[in-house]
């Protein structure tokens, strides 16, 4: 850990040095390279050679962490407390977890206790779906003081931007010799990015040098001037990963996925070249197609090679100028953007209400299509996501397919999130909530995230699917999907559907949604604020002020944890957060450890805005 | 003494926090600084000068008038009494 701070008039830098030094914690170095020579120097410390590197990775780790990049803001602490701390770093083990220390296989599950009483990832059914939605829904006002000094901030960063823009114009922000030509720049955007996105601008776009599984490396990288340029360290720091979209750990340099994808590569080689239309048809692409609508349980489906053009390039494909789109308010962009090259009438609806979202309907039937004089639209669209990404809510299925049918209305699922993350069987969101996939007219999903691979699909009825064959421009402009890809799309979905004679599909959902509920549990009884549905595997931890988003990842970061931080242009600007993606690679100690170092920076950060009681017992794994 | 020192770090941090100037450069932080240390010494120089004179002409304003006769006929009959001895 190393990070003991007891003493306050010990600068951080100076503290974090001679920790390392000292080898205090477990004295691990945050990276391999100083990790080696630690050990080596203990085993010989005769070697100037060594002595010399340990003094130059010492001060290379002072510069890493002393740079603007990387000031942490110090933890406060009781002695009392730490002392306390200390005595538990010595009994439990679980405390005592270090990223470098755990080298195990990326992605590999650990055998699970079965439990009689375990919940799997799926609706009780107890109560009605509605009464069920709010029950398990964690949502919070924000605090009347917050949003306003929120607010306050935000304006006097802006202000403060302004004055700067009026001082320090860097070269590229004048653009010369196109007089007559229309800007390149739209301004507020650059300015926003300049001099306000700035100074923050090291917790976002951070370089890996490794595969984002349970863990990742960071390359280390410094910044001299507040965030206009980067420089790398040369350093390496291996953190635990609550950033990537890999719920169900298939993401791993080794294993079964990675070897039969290497093999794939081998014998088909790196890519077609070519369209799906064209010379890019294998047999295995429709060996895919074939098994995504086995393990969807619908006739057909297709498949491409990148999610976001599934759902830019499909839905101008499926939705014309009269057509009425009733989506949700939290959409992911590029379901924004294909509603937009469609041309067809876009209404929002409040996210998950299903009173807004009926009251929009029932306006769109009654009223008809303005611009024709009111003469009823050609097909009405509901759009909405299994799990919305910045949210961590789940879309209430049973109601929304209710009220589908009530208004004869399509409905349009975007299960980029929730495939393989939800369900007992991992299929989705219309697993969870045990509806029939036919119910829903069209799935959409990606092989990014839960399949560690690359594309999207679309599932649905045999005419749906053929109607998209011909006319689909990503299937008939578009390159077809590598065939390594493939091939790990192929083999990460038979480990789900457990056809590869073996339970460790199951085991990895299990483990997600223990996982899942064990941290959100945590969070709450630690006091923070979450948003989403308690079986979400992503989770939105609510910051609210812009300078704590860069503030917590910063000291995350140095205390070897990867987080993902979210601001105002991805969220309102009263509403920044962190989200924590949880995966089935990750174990319980990494996740204790995770919590607990969570637990110790809310105090100090003040991230402990719940006014709910707490629940005082400890939460079982 | 550690204790008091501590408890300054963290109320200086959640300052920090709450305004933003643990994401500004040093010069603008000094700025910032400056004007919150500014608008602070205005209020308490103004608190000490002009509070009192304002307080006491507001609590005329704003005392019913009777009061103000009744503590006069206190004030006249105490000079009385003190006259007449």
């Amino acid at each position: 850990m190393g990070n003991l701070d007891t003493d306050a008039g010990v600068t951080f830098e100076q503290s974090y040095a001679t920790t390392n030094g000292n080898g205090i914690g477990n004295g691990k170095l945050p990276n391999g390279q100083s990790n080696a020579s630690n050990s080596n120097f203990l085993l010989d410390n005769t070697i100037v050679d060594e002595q010399q590197r340990e003094a130059l990775v010492q001060i290379l780790n002072q510069r890493k962490f002393s740079a603007p990049a990387y000031t942490e803001i110090r933890t406060r602490r009781s002695a009392a407390k730490a002392a306390a701390q200390a005595m538990k770093f010595k009994n439990a083990n679980a405390s005592n977890y270090h990223p470098a220390k755990n080298l195990q296989i990326n992605g590999q599950v650990h055998a699970l206790k079965e439990k009689p009483d375990f919940k799997p990832s799926q609706v009780e059914g107890k109560l009605s779906p509605e009464k069920e939605h709010y029950a398990k829904t964690s949502f919070e006002e924000v605090p009347l003081h917050t949003a306003c000094l929120t607010y306050l901030g935000f304006y006097l960063l802006m202000i403060l931007g302004y004055i700067n823009q009026l001082l320090f114009v860097p070269k590229v922000a004048s653009e010369k010799g196109r007089e007559g030509y229309v800007t390149l720049y739209d301004a507020f955007e650059s300015f926003y990015s300049r001099y306000v996105y700035r100074r923050i601008k090291d917790c976002w776009n951070r370089p890996i040098c490794s595969v984002p599984g349970d863990e990742l490396t960071l390359k280390d990288r410094v910044t001299d001037d507040y965030g206009w340029s980067f420089k790398f360290t040369g350093t390496q720091t291996r953190c635990l990963n609550l950033g990537s979209y890999n719920y169900l750990g298939f993401a791993a340099a080794t294993g079964r996925c990675a070897d039969e994808s290497e093999d794939r590569a081998r014998t088909a080689g790196l890519a077609y070249c070519s369209s799906r239309c064209e010379l890019g048809n294998t047999e295995q692409h429709e060996e895919l197609e074939k098994l995504t609508a086995r393990y969807f349980g619908v006739e057909d489906a297709i498949v491409f090679g990148m999610g976001f053009a599934t759902n830019a390039l499909n839905l101008p494909s499926l939705l014309g100028p009269n057509c009425l789109v009733v989506s949700d308010e939290k959409n992911h962009a590029s379901i924004i953007l294909g509603l937009r090259l469609s041309g067809a009438t876009i209404k929002v609806f409040k996210h998950n209400s299903m009173k807004d979202l009926e009251r929009v309907l029932r306006e769109g039937v009654c009223y008809g299509n303005p611009k024709k004089g009111g003469l009823p639209w050609s097909k009405i669209m509901i759009i909405v996501e299994g799990i919305f990404s910045m949210e961590g809510s789940i879309v209430r299925l049973p109601e929304v397919i209710a009220l589908k049918k009530k208004y004869k209305a399509y409905l349009y699922l975007d299960e980029a999130h929730s495939v393989g993350a939800m369900g007992s069987n991992g299929r989705g969101i219309a697993d969870y909530f045990k509806v029939d996939p036919k119910e829903v007219d069209i799935l959409m999903g990606t092989f990014t995230k839960s399949f560690g691979s690359a594309g999207g699909y679309l599932a649905g009825s045999k005419k749906l699917i053929d109607f998209l064959r011909t006319n689909s421009h990503a299937h008939c402009y578009a390159g077809s999907i590598s065939p390594p890809v493939v091939q790990q799309i192929v083999t990460s979905m038979k480990t789900i559907m457990g056809e590869d004679g073996t339970e460790t599909g199951r085991n990895k959902i299990m483990q997600l949604a223990r996982n899942t509920r064990y941290f959100r549990k945590r969070l709450a009884q630690i006091g923070v604020i979450t948003y989403g549905h308690e079986d979400s595997p992503v989770v939105p931890m609510l910051v609210y002020l812009f300078s704590k988003i860069g503030a917590v990842v910063r000291t995350l970061t140095t205390r070897h944890i990867a987080v993902v931080g979210a601001g105002f242009p991805a969220t309102p600007i009263m509403e920044g957060r962190i989200r924590f993606c949880l995966s089935a690679a990750h174990t319980k100690e990494q996740l204790d450890y995770a919590l607990e170092v969570i637990d110790e920076i809310s105090d100090d950060l003040g991230l402990k805005y719940s006014r709910k009681p707490r629940d005082p017992n400890p939460i079982e794994y | 003494m550690v204790k008091l020192k501590q408890l300054a770090i963290h109320l200086y941090r959640q300052y920090e926090l709450i305004t933003c100037i643990n994401m500004l450069e040093p010069w603008e932080r000094k700025l910032i600084n400056g004007f919150f240390l500014l608008i602070l010494a205005l209020i308490i120089f103004s608190s000490f000068v002009y509070l009192p004179a304002y307080m006491q002409t507001l609590m005329q304003f704003i005392m019913p008038a009777s009061w103000n006769s009744v503590s006069m006929t206190n004030a006249q009959v105490a000079q009385k009494m003190a006259g007449s001895h």
